[in-house]
């Protein structure tokens, strides 16, 4: 035992490196005035109080809105998708989650830029709907192209996380129900949701996080007017050079993702008891 | 675990195998700001490696900067310049290795942000202005001025840049205040101007995919750097340039040598290069923006950009401003621009 304990070593070397030192160096830029050098520092709250404009809240707000939409949509897309997948012979299977992953290999950058020149004035669809003569539909930077981007770039995460969990799923469990006279729907309803819940759950997460804060896609679908937590922050960074108000807000940030996070596991656990202590038959 | 230590140190060879002994010089410029082809001239000629990297602002320069990243040659706007000689951050030209600096046009020379062109040497230069759609605008229509961008009649088809110093320019010109204003009662007339401008025009705010999106016609007007307009206009004959009579930025983007350069003949010699009437033409073909040095301007004024108003940029007129670096100001606008894009 003692020597694959060591085998964590190197793990937590690069862990202190990449992922407390930055996190620390956040907090300590968050509760710092501008300007200041690296000796002398003066902490102040004044950042956090900056963010607490309404224009800002707005900001944080209508990111959790699109972020909550994006999931919605992702889960409602991405079930059927990872049941199908899940279902069919064995063979298939690989073969498509292939097909689910391959838009992965492709640079998400390179991607979003696709979708500009589909859903631009002049693009592919409205190229399409003025040879039926039906007039230019407005699609770029408005919410549908910006939800479109992130369901289009995150729905992956989604159908993995739920494949794997209905995958391993024990088929005894589903045949003992229809031995015990339980019809398709109430078997889904009963047995195959619950059991796959730690699945949506865990692709909640994944979708939800990276939708929350993303910059890059509402910078290029929903153009420079379309301002979420993630263009603000990187606008406090880059442009401003603001950089103790950019950490106070990824502070903020972080922490509203460590509390969903929080919830979406006490939630998961809570199902995952009822599933399994529900057997009322 | 022997052959797996063998394979590291077998790839390490490799890796540092690669390196080659060459001079490396590393050059940080605007992005599509130069004709590929003289890259790969200048590491011939000089036998040289060059990292050309490319920014999208000048704020975002100087945040890499910052973060400790060094780079022998910098091609930063006016006021950045001005800037970085603040902080000193630069290196003086010595001007007997730059032999074609005596080509440059004499009004380029000499300006408020380093007064005796100490530290920088121009590389292109313009200034900022409306693209319109000929179609679609009304000729009298400009004659208001900045103040078209809030007429209703053009509302959903406006694009501005995105920069929280352009359009505050914008709307301190069509306030007729400075654009170096620091009275706080004008910079908050201008906040309100944008206000406006946001809540009644459905305006796009947008960086450099304002170039394809205005050769494709996909709005009617766009607030535009005079090369990307020369570009515009070469491409869509029904787009036209104009520049309103109230004023508005005049820059010079200019090359400069960092304070750490470790490759300052280089450097040099990198400069001298595109000065060079040959080069500097290649280069202004290429992008469309105004070449500093006077022969090849008057050659494309007359051949290549003939007849697109938007490659002459009118040259001292009274009411054209340079921006001037205000730390406090700067900062200020940036949080307004903020708020407007937010609200």
């Amino acid at each position: 035992m003692r020597v694959f304990g060591n085998l964590v070593k190197p793990y937590m070397v690069w862990m202190s490196l990449f992922i407390v030192i930055p996190m620390l160096l956040i907090v300590l830029y968050a509760f710092t005035t501008h300007g200041n050098s690296v000796m002398a520092f003066q902490f102040t709250f004044d950042n956090f109080g900056k963010f607490f404009d309404p224009v800002f809240i707005k900001v944080m707000l209508k990111s959790i809105q699109v972020a909550l939409i994006t999931t919605g949509v992702c889960i409602v897309i991405g079930y059927p998708i990872a049941y199908v997948i899940a279902n069919v012979d064995e063979r298939w299977q690989t073969l498509l989650m292939l097909l689910v992953t391959i838009p992965m290999w492709i640079n998400m950058l390179v991607r979003t830029y696709a979708w500009i020149s589909i859903l631009s004035d002049s693009g592919l669809i409205n190229t399409f709907l003025k040879s039926i003569n039906i007039g230019p539909l407005k699609m770029m930077y408005t919410d549908f192209a910006v939800i479109l981007g992130m369901v289009y770039n995150f729905l992956p995460f989604m159908i993995l996380s739920i494949y794997t969990s209905l995958a391993k799923m024990d088929k005894a469990v589903i045949n003992a129900s229809y031995d015990l006279g339980a019809n398709t729907r109430q078997t889904f309803m009963k047995i195959t949701l619950p059991l796959s819940m730690p699945g949506v759950i865990s692709g909640v997460t994944l979708v939800f996080l990276p939708a929350v804060s993303t910059f890059i896609i509402p910078k290029f679908l929903g153009g420079g007017q379309y301002m979420l937590i993630g263009n603000l922050i990187e606008n406090q960074f880059i442009t401003v050079g603001e950089w103790n108000f950019g950490s106070a807000i990824s502070l903020i940030m972080a922490i509203i993702i460590m509390l969903s996070m929080y919830m979406t596991r006490k939630i998961d656990k809570d199902i995952v008891q009822e599933a399994q202590g529900g057997n009322k038959w | 675990m022997k052959k797996i230590g063998f394979s590291i140190l077998l790839l390490s060879l490799m890796l540092t195998g690669c390196q080659t002994s060459k001079p490396t010089l590393k050059v940080f410029s605007w992005g599509a700001y130069i004709d590929n082809t003289v890259i790969e001239k200048f590491e011939n000629d000089y036998d040289c490696v060059v990292i050309y990297d490319m920014f999208e602002s000048n704020e975002s320069m100087y945040t890499k900067l910052l973060s400790g990243e060094k780079y022998d040659v910098l091609v930063p706007s006016d006021y950045m310049v001005q800037r970085l000689i603040d902080e000193d951050a630069l290196q003086a030209l010595d001007y007997t290795k730059l032999t074609n600096a005596s080509g440059i046009i004499n009004g380029l020379l000499n300006r408020e942000f380093d007064p005796t062109n100490t530290y920088s040497i121009p590389y292109f230069w313009g200034n900022v202005g409306l693209i319109y759609n000929t179609t679609i605008v009304d000729q009298t229509d400009l004659s208001q001025g900045w103040n078209i961008l809030r007429d209703t009649t053009y509302k959903g088809q406006v694009y501005v840049y995105d920069s929280e110093r352009d359009v505050f320019m914008v709307a301190l010109k069509a306030l007729g205040y400075s654009t170096n204003t620091t009275n706080m009662s004008q910079i908050n007339k201008a906040y309100d101007w944008l206000e406006v401008l946001d809540k009644t025009m459905d305006p796009v705010y947008s960086t450099d995919d304002v170039i394809d999106n205005m050769i494709q016609g996909n709005k009617a007007i766009a607030m535009v750097y005079s090369g990307d307009a020369t570009y515009i206009t070469a491409e869509n004959p029904d787009m036209a340039y104009y520049v309103p009579l109230q004023g508005t930025n005049f820059w010079v983007d200019s090359m400069v040598i960092s304070r750490d350069a470790k490759e300052v003949d280089l450097a040099h010699e990198w400069i001298n290069t595109m000065l060079d009437p040959e080069v500097a033409k290649l280069n202004s073909v290429f992008v469309g923006y105004s070449s500093p040095i006077q022969t090849v301007f008057d050659d494309l004024k007359e051949t290549d950009f003939y007849g697109l108003s938007a490659y002459t940029p009118r040259l001292d007129y009274p009411n054209d401003e340079v921006f001037k670096y205000n730390e406090d100001i700067k900062r200020i606008i940036s949080d307004l621009w903020v708020k407007v894009k937010a609200n």
